[in-house]
């Protein structure tokens, strides 16, 4: 027990920001440079195990997958980025009305939502996708879709708590106008709570276009991504269980990272 | 019978108890007073081996008869402390709702004591149940079988606290440590509470350490009195002592700074002599411009609340927390209102407010948009936003509502930083966030907010009643010294009825939604008419 200066090494930020520090290099990186073309196919170098050559190995077309796994990285970090924008301005927008204002609006606007929410994320977006087409962007909308009712709750909740505080009914008192007390009043102080959520919507995006492309309804061949390349893999499991190995550890990887950044992130604001 | 010795207690650096030494005899009942941060709790907490995880204990040995308990430098041994907790040395807390478990029933709970440490007196559930029962019997409560049953949020909080006081005295525990156990009750309560207290102590001839910040209460139930200031004994001894012969600069300062009704009697009584010409000539102008400097008028008003019906289909409720009340309030006077939480107080200020629409009756509000000052300090600033940008925020308001004024940044800063001067506070505020400034600075700094627009009326929701009491005196005399320059009405309320006394001209007493009486200050203290009134003032 370290306690005796009351200072605790926060040890979930520490692990989280290095795990989730490479990640983000290794998405950069992507853009500019990979070792092999993640593309280039190659007979000859098929199913060749991990060595200094090729870090991860090769695949069933002889394409480098550690290329492949940080252009994948980049696919999952945009993807899920694009989402987690989307779904959390969204639930700004809608929970922060239906949450300061409640009545008849928060009645029906929070039906409509709990209805989205009833589908399973994977469910909703393959139903988007089969009406719109497949695609990153279609992939990010159905997504940022599906994410919206989380988000809505979670702000909605915050400001139901916030509606009554002193401080502000003293703004309404002043004679402030109603966006100016949401959005400079009350917003700021969501943001601790938001912020962990959002990390949390990270998480879960990563996973849910994961699942997607594993399904072969998210980003299409031949750009990577962790997914297509986990249901590729399933075939060789015995022959070649580094080809699976790969993607499924790193999106295990990214998962634990975010994991390990929200906890630190919450223990570090509860120490303030 | 328990000695503290040399106890130096730090958190991260900053010493909270510095080389404290104490003793609790038998029988007595010891004061520990002190304003907030004065490191009284922590020492109390010591006591039973319960300091939080972050306090570290540099020197300093507790012993209980002639058993050492606690010792710096030794790990705590935990078996031992547990046996003590709840059998020899037990505890009564500040906030009764925290403190009790919300989803156990009350008797339960109780009986848990028992489960923990008397096993073998009380074998079964049934056995158990009976003491409880007559525990609860034994501090006052009534109806104590069905009580049993209830869970804490379905109790009023005298009687959660006394629930509270039976979880503590059922074992025969030789010290109790009472940690502000009436801070958070309403004056009637607290002195019933404080009555149990000493009943308590007599009946069972066990010891007490009774922790507050009100002097006055701390006279009324001590034995012995410690003061404490930044983590040291400023002075002890006897209560009746320290108040008739304080030694140290301190204990002096705590001593006149209690607003307490014979002190102000005193004062207003050299004041009297000196500006008795001035003071009438004040009443007879009041009277004969009394009509044109009406600026509130209320006539009949019912305030009501919409209160969700516990059934699943049923109808919400209508409640009436406020019935016929009707008073006026004239330019430039403090009108108090006194009375015990739940009486309607703060609904009925945010009925003349507009922020409770369901009212019907008469208000009639000649002043533009008036002010609310809040009870707790820590929950009426935003805690996203720096103290400058807060006060300009009444300012910017203004702007865009009247549209002949125009402001422009320099001037909103201008006029923030004259505000924050004029409470006492400097320049250096302006960039500040609220954490870092303590509570009494909180309320300058809400006073202010309310001030920047120049109302001509100011709501005062228990402005002082979360204070220190030193500091309670300045915020008072900021409040009074500011109404002289700006000729501000205000409404004060307070459940104290000492700081009622001091600021206001008339006052009015309510209860339970009704208004009982309202007159000039000194008719209603020294003739008051109605018997609850009357009650209110033998309290004090």
């Amino acid at each position: 027990m370290n306690k005796t200066d009351g200072k605790k090494v926060n040890i979930y930020l520490l692990i989280g920001a290095i795990m989730g520090g490479i990640i983000l290099v290794l998405s950069i990186v992507s853009l500019f440079w990979t070792p092999y073309s993640p593309t280039a196919m190659s007979a000859a170098l098929r199913f060749k195990p991990p060595s200094f050559a090729h870090i991860f190995g090769t695949d069933n077309f002889g394409r480098d997958i550690f290329s492949r796994v940080m252009k994948a990285i980049g696919t999952s970090f945009t993807v899920s980025f694009f989402v987690v924008l989307i779904s959390s301005i969204a639930g700004i927008l809608i929970g922060s009305v239906t949450g300061y204002f409640g009545g008849v609006v928060d009645a029906v606007v929070m039906r409509v939502v709990d209805a989205i929410n009833g589908f399973p994320s994977i469910l909703l977006a393959l139903v988007i996708i089969s009406v719109m087409g497949k695609g990153r962007a279609n992939v990010i909308l159905a997504l940022g879709i599906a994410f919206t009712p989380s988000f809505v709750r979670i702000v909605r909740g915050e400001f139901i708590r916030l509606r009554d505080a002193d401080y502000i009914v003293r703004a309404r008192l002043m004679g402030a106008r109603k966006t100016r007390i949401l959005f400079l009043h009350i917003l700021p102080n969501i943001f601790s709570t938001f912020w962990v959520s959002v990390m949390i919507g990270f998480n879960n995006a990563i996973l849910a276009e994961s699942g997607l492309s594993y399904l072969g309804i998210g980003v299409q061949a031949p750009d990577a991504t962790l997914g297509s390349m986990l249901s590729d893999a399933q075939g060789y499991l015995n022959s070649a269980p580094w080809y699976a190995l790969a993607p499924g550890l790193t999106i295990v990887w990214m998962v634990l990272s975010a994991a390990m950044l929200s906890e630190g992130l919450s223990k570090s604001k509860k120490n303030k | 019978m328990i000695k503290i010795d040399n106890l130096t207690i730090s958190f991260i650096g900053k010493t909270a108890v510095d080389n404290v030494s104490l003793e609790i005899n038998p029988g007595e009942i010891l004061g520990l007073v002190g304003e907030s941060g004065s490191g009284k709790s922590v020492t109390a907490l010591t006591l039973m081996g319960l300091m939080s995880d972050e306090a570290y204990m540099e020197s300093g040995e507790v012993t209980f008869g002639d058993e050492v308990i606690l010792k710096a430098g030794n790990t705590p041994d935990d078996n031992l402390l547990r046996s003590y907790r709840g059998s020899r040395i037990s505890m009564v807390f500040q906030e009764p709702m925290t403190s009790l478990n919300p989803t156990m029933k009350v008797g339960t709970q109780v009986a848990e004591q028992l489960l923990l440490h008397a096993k073998d007196e009380y074998p079964t559930a049934q056995d158990r149940k009976n003491c409880v029962v007559k525990a609860f019997e034994s501090v006052g409560l009534h109806d104590c079988e069905n009580l049993y049953d209830k869970y804490p949020h379905q109790l009023s909080g005298g009687m959660r606290q006394r629930v509270m006081i039976a979880m503590a005295v059922i074992l025969h525990p030789e010290l109790i440590i009472c940690d502000e156990p009436t801070t958070a009750l309403d004056v009637t309560v607290q002195n019933q509470i404080v009555a149990l207290l000493k009943e308590i102590n007599a009946r069972e001839k066990n010891s007490m350490v009774f922790i507050t910040h009100d002097l006055n209460l701390a006279r009324r139930i001590c034995t012995r009195i410690m003061v404490m200031k930044d983590g040291r004994i400023e002075e002890q001894g006897e209560t009746e002592e320290i108040f008739t012969n304080p030694r140290t600069a301190y204990a002096k300062k705590l001593i006149a700074a209690v607003p307490g009704r014979r002190s102000a009697k005193a004062a207003s009584k050299q004041k009297a002599s000196a500006s008795d010409e001035a003071l009438s000539v004040k009443s007879d102008k009041s009277n004969t411009n009394r009509n044109e400097s009406k600026i509130l008028t209320v006539r009949d008003l019912d305030v009501f609340y919409k209160e969700r019906s516990k059934k699943l289909f049923g109808k919400s409720i209508h409640k009436k927390v406020v019935s016929g009340a009707s008073f006026d309030i004239y330019e430039g006077e403090t009108l108090g209102l006194v009375g015990e939480s739940g009486c309607g107080k703060s609904s009925l200020c945010k009925a003349i407010l507009g922020i409770n629409k369901d009212i019907t009756g008469t208000v009639e509000n000649k002043t533009i948009r008036p002010q609310m000052v809040f009870q707790d300090p820590y929950s009426s600033l935003n805690p996203a936003r720096t103290i400058g940008w807060q006060l300009e925020e009444p300012l910017f308001a203004l702007d865009l509502l009247e549209k002949e004024l125009k402001t422009t940044k320099s001037w909103r800063k201008e006029q923030a930083i004259e505000m924050l001067k004029r409470v006492g506070l400097d320049e250096s505020y302006y960039d500040r966030m609220p954490s870092q400034l303590s509570g009494g600075q909180r309320q300058r700094v809400s006073i202010a907010q309310a001030l920047i627009t120049r109302p001509k009326l100011i709501f005062a929701d228990e402005p002082v009643s979360a204070l220190d009491v030193t500091i309670q005196d300045q915020v008072l005399d900021l409040l009074k010294s500011l109404q002289d320059e700006y000729k501000i009405a205000y409404l004060f309320i307070s459940h104290d009825i000492n700081v009622i006394y001091r600021v206001s001209d008339r006052i009015m007493v309510m209860k339970d939604g009704e208004i009982l009486e309202t007159g000039d200050k000194h008719s209603v203290f020294e003739c008051p008419n109605h018997p609850y009134t009357k009650e209110l003032l033998n309290e004090s």
